[in-house]
């Protein structure tokens, strides 16, 4: 009886996520930079009511583009709103958005996805044809159509932003899918009796779920992007409430008279969006086996 | 006689568009009683794997499907189930052991999960006792501390050490049938041997029937006490071990037994049955083995042979060998 008191082979011990992540960071200082500079506007849109010093829609004819000074840090634009105050306002919308549309949109594409990969048939043809029909435009323009279709609100922009981003996540999970139910265990997850639900629940899911994720944080930063991009064209967030698309747009028309509200949302556009960018490669090196540790 | 556990009658199976369809495996019939190891013998292409994925109704379909035959187990044939039952016998009366141990474990589960599994599926356990049950089946299959290995991921362990966790998997529900689809193939050799030796402590102390599929003559040798030679999509030979081994009737199954290099033998070349083996379905009329054949007369290529029976136990497919035994 040599097989039951083999020695067991030594075993490597493996990282905890935690450790991974920890590794991840500690491996780049800009890592730690991204992270503040997220973590820190996250702050700012939960706790707008209590940073923002002024009304950000308080209008003011005494204080009509002024400059930066201890009153209004960052200056007012041609109604002597305070540009500071609606920034700090401005944030909300993108964090939201940048946040939640992505979520939704890869719980839909990932579902379409997996369904479409995992059974085949008409359902796949059906969305793999949707799928390239939504990715013949760019972004931008599909949120566009989508926007002037169904207008601005809320609501509507959600929606736009999800579904400009649906088809992305779709071809991703289908993608993987294909690969995931080759695999002998999923084959022998078959033998085991397990049935189909629970197969794609418990088998092809979490193997698909790295690339869906690497997708999900790259994307906050396009979401953030797009919609400043639609407040911008006047499609998205409508004035005077503000968003940092909408203040460009504002500024825009004042910047000979006041160009703090253009500086003001642009920098913070793009502080944002870069550091979402480098999480979202940070991320992609953490979950991709091919190109990590 | 007793009713044999499973009894495959008549099985045949088709790949590709109905029009043309190759029939990969041609009228197979045998049967395994309770508690009986059978090995499954073949070249590569043979059809023994495709055989036992009929056996649970594995065959991808499309392309393939099982055009006719009945497979019973335990007198209920298999194949007039409707498809939304088998996985009820799936995993609890039948369980099945893949040739990868490499990559037929889930990456991101824990092994303790995946041999929960199939208990979660068939067998009504509170919580406690189903990893009492699944730390019980780790110490069978010789898991080292399997308690504390409950938490490991596939990637912690050797080829090896996963094919244990593959049977633990597999012998959890005490299956009454256990299909081993060339269990040690992609392992190297001392490891063969012990994962050998667990199959038949497990066998001794499971009382599972076994279906032992492999091209492997010693790893059959080693564990069954019958055995089924197939060759391009039929079989051609079938009895007990010893019979087969001391001699054996068919041809094919001769010049199988011949191939094994002996280490008292001090000749240069290896033995080699000449020819390739013909494409599935590519042999319409007569003896497949007929254009490798060292016997082979007319009457070979015009018909196919029935199975001649040379002994109680023992049944072979040749026109030469079977009409001389008449």
């Amino acid at each position: 009886m040599t097989s039951l008191d083999q020695p067991v082979e030594a075993v490597r011990p493996t990282r905890t996520l935690l450790e991974n992540v920890t590794a991840t960071f500690i491996g780049r200082p800009s890592m730690i930079f991204a992270a503040v500079v997220i973590l820190t506007f996250i702050a700012i849109a939960l706790f707008a009511p209590l940073l923002a010093p002024y009304d950000p829609l308080a209008q003011s004819y005494l204080v009509i583009n002024a400059y930066p000074s201890a009153e209004h840090w960052l200056g007012t634009d041609q109604f002597g709103r305070d540009v500071l105050s609606r920034l700090i306002y401005g944030s909300r919308n993108s964090m939201i958005f940048g946040i939640t549309a992505p979520i939704i949109a890869a719980l839909v594409g990932t579902t379409l996805g997996v369904v479409a990969g995992y059974f085949g048939g008409i359902f796949d043809r059906l969305v793999t044809r949707m799928i390239d029909l939504l990715l013949a435009f760019p972004d931008l323009l599909l949120a566009i159509i989508i926007s002037a279709a169904l207008g601005g609100g809320f609501w509507n922009i959600l929606a736009v932003l999800s579904i400009a981003f649906v088809p992305g996540f779709a071809r991703v999970a289908r993608a993987s899918t294909l690969a995931v139910k080759q695999e002998p265990y999923v084959e022998a997850s078959v033998a085991v009796g397990l049935r189909t639900p629970l197969i794609i629940l418990r088998h092809v899911v979490p193997n698909i779920a790295a690339p869906v994720v690497v997708l999900m944080t790259l994307w906050v930063a396009s979401a953030i992007r797009l919609e400043a991009a639609l407040s911008f064209l006047g499609l998205g967030t409508r004035p005077p409430y503000p968003s940092w698309g909408n203040i460009i747009r504002d500024g825009l028309n004042n910047i000979f008279g006041s160009p703090w509200p253009i500086i003001g949302a642009g920098f913070a556009i793009t502080l944002v969006v870069l550091s979402f960018n480098m999480i979202g490669d940070a991320v992609r090196d953490l979950l991709d086996p091919e190109i990590g540790q | 006689m007793t009713r044999p556990l499973l009894k495959i009658s008549d099985v045949s199976v088709e790949f590709g568009p109905k029009a043309n369809a190759i029939r990969v495996v041609d009228s197979v019939s045998f049967s395994i009683g309770a508690g009986e190891a059978v090995g499954l013998v073949g070249e590569s292409g043979s059809g023994k794997s495709i055989t036992s994925l009929s056996i649970l109704r594995l065959i991808p379909d499309p392309p393939g499907r099982i055009v006719s035959g009945s497979i019973e187990f335990e007198g209920q044939d298999l194949l007039k189930l409707p498809a939304n039952r088998m996985p009820e016998i799936r995993g609890r009366d039948i369980a099945m052991i893949f040739q990868e141990p490499m990559s037929s474990l889930n990456p991101v589960m824990t092994i303790g999960d995946q041999i929960a599994e199939a208990l979660m599926l068939h067998q009504d356990l509170d919580r406690d006792a189903r990893w009492q049950r699944v730390i019980e089946v780790l110490s069978l299959v010789g898991m080292p501390d399997p308690a504390a290995r409950l938490g490991a991921f596939p990637h912690e362990f050797s080829g090896g050490m996963r094919q244990r966790v593959m049977i633990a998997m597999a012998v959890a529900c005490n299956p009454k049938l256990l299909i081993a689809d060339e269990p040690t193939t992609a392992l190297d050799v001392t490891i063969q041997a012990q994962v050998l030796e667990l199959m038949k402590s497990i066998r001794a102390s499971v009382n599972t029937a076994i279906l032992l599929i492999s091209h492997d003559l010693g790893v059959i040798a080693d564990l069954c006490e019958r055995v089924v030679v197939m060759y391009s999509g039929r079989i051609v030979e079938e009895g007990s071990v010893e019979s087969i081994f001391s001699k054996p009737e068919h041809p094919y199954t001769r010049g199988l037994l011949q191939s094994i290099p002996r280490l008292d033998d001090d000749r240069k070349r290896l033995y080699q049955i000449a020819g390739t083996v013909p494409m599935a379905g590519s042999v319409k009329k007569g003896c497949p083995f007929y254009a490798r054949c060292d016997l082979r007369v007319d009457k070979c290529a015009a018909e196919m042979p029935p199975m001649f029976e040379f002994s109680k136990q023992h049944k072979a497919a040749c026109w030469v060998t079977g009409e001389a035994e008449q």
